[in-house]
């Protein structure tokens, strides 16, 4: 019963990093329909950022933040230039859905090489935020996974907000429902896809921080969180924010109770099963994003 | 004579030229003073030029968006070579089977739910498709060998040196671009294309969409497990490693590099990146990260790909004819 529970408190705590992790990919989806490939790169740039801040400035509370914010705000930067730059031309052409997808791919092996270069091949990981734990109904919980089960659900909230009551949010919201609409009316798509494109950057780096002082960091694991992202956001359909979240804990308990009871060898053939199963029953998600 | 050799010259004519000067080319090269190496890598451009063709046929055909062909072709490897170590079944025969259970388990878990899907969908199906068999594999290393692969795989014919493998792999090179030369020009492949441009249009007309769907499955996954067999056999080896990052990775770059879409353009684009690799091996660590920038930039600056700088040079070449002769 105790591994169970155990189970379930930590399946909670990967769920909400998965979460964190996919709203990136289900935002730039939802709002300009390119499936980012090159999502899990993103994210460990994100990390790596804030791991080279960390190193060479004295560790404290103050510096982890300016580690965090400086890698976020360089990222949606990188998208914003991105968009700009590549995806942005690539939309206007015939196939611009198998090419983008090849494009981000290509790109994210090529950064993920460039870190590779860059930081060596040796396992990092990030400091965790509060190194202390505490018992509550005699299940372990560490402070660390707290806090970050507290910013998740900030940014989720900040996130909220800003989709529903700020002007861009809502006219993202808007060019999500219809792009010839909202074209209509005086949105200018291009800013609104870039300004997309650098948000769910910034978060995706945000993830990435969350996940490399959970698990650990190297240049490949990116593609390991992407993928886990792909699983998610298909569960909680497409483009659909809180069914990612939902999907995402949802399938960190099955991971936490499937290596509990089965070993984790088991996780991927079970997630394949659950994958199949979500697609051919209901490929519009849980929640009914985009089919 | 004259008029003779003008009428065989013609442009159709020409071209059943080249194809048999490259067949003669291939054929007589191993005497023509070819190293081993050479050899090897002529095997691997075999293999993985028919890996390529077939994920176009997909890809560029159909048009549907399928990142798994690398793990249709694990399957009819391991396959093959399990059979073969395991029961001493001949190498000739558990090919064949290899590319049977590929064509089966495809057509069953990828091809089926295909039916109900489109684009996106169908792409990262395969892609959890190909990242659950290393997983099926560590369940199963009692006989698959798990992490640590399977070695010392039986040649196809017992005593066969590289010499002798080479013409094997040629004559199922040959072969299976035959085939897909006749699948294109078939009202199967007709309809393919069709699908691919207009499904709606198509099914009015009387395609059947998920007939022909499932029958591009089945067409391409047997192909490329056999092509697996082939890799194994000729190989001596298989492990984990080729549902990795960088084999799923060459096989992109080789179709996008050789043109999507086109008959040739993968065989250009597969000889590109077997016998480039092989230069790119100076750059040490920082290969990947070329391989990822030459998708990058043909995606962006060169949608068509080789294909696509051949027939401007073809172009040129006229325009530069068509000068003189005024």
């Amino acid at each position: 019963m105790e591994s169970f529970v155990n189970a379930i408190v930590s399946g909670l705590i990967s769920g909400s990093l998965y979460a964190v992790m996919a709203l990136g990919l289900t935002i730039i989806y939802g709002i300009s329909r390119v499936f980012n490939f090159g999502h899990g790169v993103v994210a460990l740039i994100g990390a790596y950022i804030a791991w080279a801040i960390l190193q060479n400035l004295v560790f404290s509370t103050a510096t982890y933040i300016v580690g965090i914010v400086v890698s976020m705000v360089f990222l949606s930067g990188f998208g914003y230039l991105l968009y700009l730059l590549t995806i942005g031309p690539l939309l206007r052409k015939p196939g611009w859905e198998i090419s983008t997808v090849l494009f981000m791919l290509g790109l994210g092996i090529m950064l993920e090489n460039i870190i590779l270069q860059i930081f060596g091949p040796r396992i990092k990981s990030l400091p965790i935020f509060v190194s202390d734990h505490f018992r509550l109904f005699g299940v372990r919980v560490n402070w660390h996974d707290l806090v970050i089960l507290v910013l998740v659900i900030l940014i989720v909230i900040a996130l909220n907000y800003f989709f529903k009551a700020t002007k861009t949010g809502q006219a993202m919201r808007a060019v999500s429902q219809s792009v010839e609409g909202a074209n209509v009316v005086g949105i200018n798509i291009n800013w609104i896809f870039g300004l997309t494109f650098g948000l769910a950057f910034a978060v995706t780096g945000f993830s990435g921080v969350m996940l490399g002082t959970k698990y650990y960091l190297d240049p490949h694991i990116g593609w390991d969180w992407m993928v886990i992202g792909f699983v998610i956001v298909c569960f909680g359909g497409l483009g659909s924010v809180s069914g990612a979240i939902l999907a995402a804990l949802i399938l960190g308990i099955i991971e936490a109770l499937s290596i509990v009871y089965f070993g984790s060898v088991w996780v991927w053939p079970i997630w394949f099963v659950i994958f199949v199963i979500i697609l051919l029953v209901r490929p519009q998600g849980i929640l009914g994003g985009r089919s | 004579m004259l008029t003779a050799m003008n009428k065989l010259i013609n442009k159709k004519h020409y071209n059943y030229f080249l194809v048999l000067a490259v067949i003669v080319g291939l054929a007589v090269y191993p005497y023509a003073g070819a190293t081993s190496y050479m050899l090897h890598l002529f095997i691997l451009f075999f293999i993985w030029a028919v890996v390529a063709v077939y994920w176009n046929l997909l890809l560029g055909y159909y048009g549907i968006f399928s990142l798994g062909n690398v793990a249709f072709m694990a399957i009819g490897g391991y396959t093959s070579a399990i059979l073969s170590i395991t029961y001493d079944i001949p190498p000739m025969i558990t090919i064949l089977l290899g590319g049977i259970a590929a064509c089966l388990l495809v057509t069953l878990f990828l091809g089926l739910p295909a039916l109900r899907l489109s684009g996106i969908y169908i792409a990262l199906l395969s892609l959890v498709f190909a990242l659950t068999i290393p997983s099926v594999l560590t369940l199963t290393r009692d006989f698959s060998g798990g992490g640590v692969g399977l070695h010392s795989i039986p040649g196809f014919l017992p005593g066969l040196e590289r010499f002798q493998n080479y013409y094997f792999c040629m004559v199922f090179f040959l072969f299976a671009m035959f085939i897909k030369h006749r699948i294109i020009h078939s009202k199967a492949g007709l309809a393919f294309v069709a699908l691919r441009d207009s499904e709606d249009f198509a099914s009015t007309l009387g395609v059947n969409r998920y007939y022909e769907k499932l029958k591009v499955f089945a067409i391409s996954s047997f192909m490329t497990g056999i092509a697996g067999g082939f890799y194994v056999h000729s190989q001596g080896d298989i492990t984990p490693s080729l549902l990795g990052i960088e084999p799923f990775l060459l096989g992109v770059a080789m179709i996008e590099l050789g043109g999507v879409g086109t008959f040739l353009g993968p065989v250009i684009g597969s000889a590109a990146i077997v016998f480039g690799n092989e230069f790119l091996r100076l750059a040490g660590t920082l290969r990947l990260a070329i391989l990822g920038g030459l998708i990058c930039f043909v995606i962006l600056f060169y949608p068509g790909g080789l294909m696509q700088f051949f027939s401007q040079l073809g172009d040129y070449y006229n325009k530069i004819i068509n000068y003189f002769r005024k």
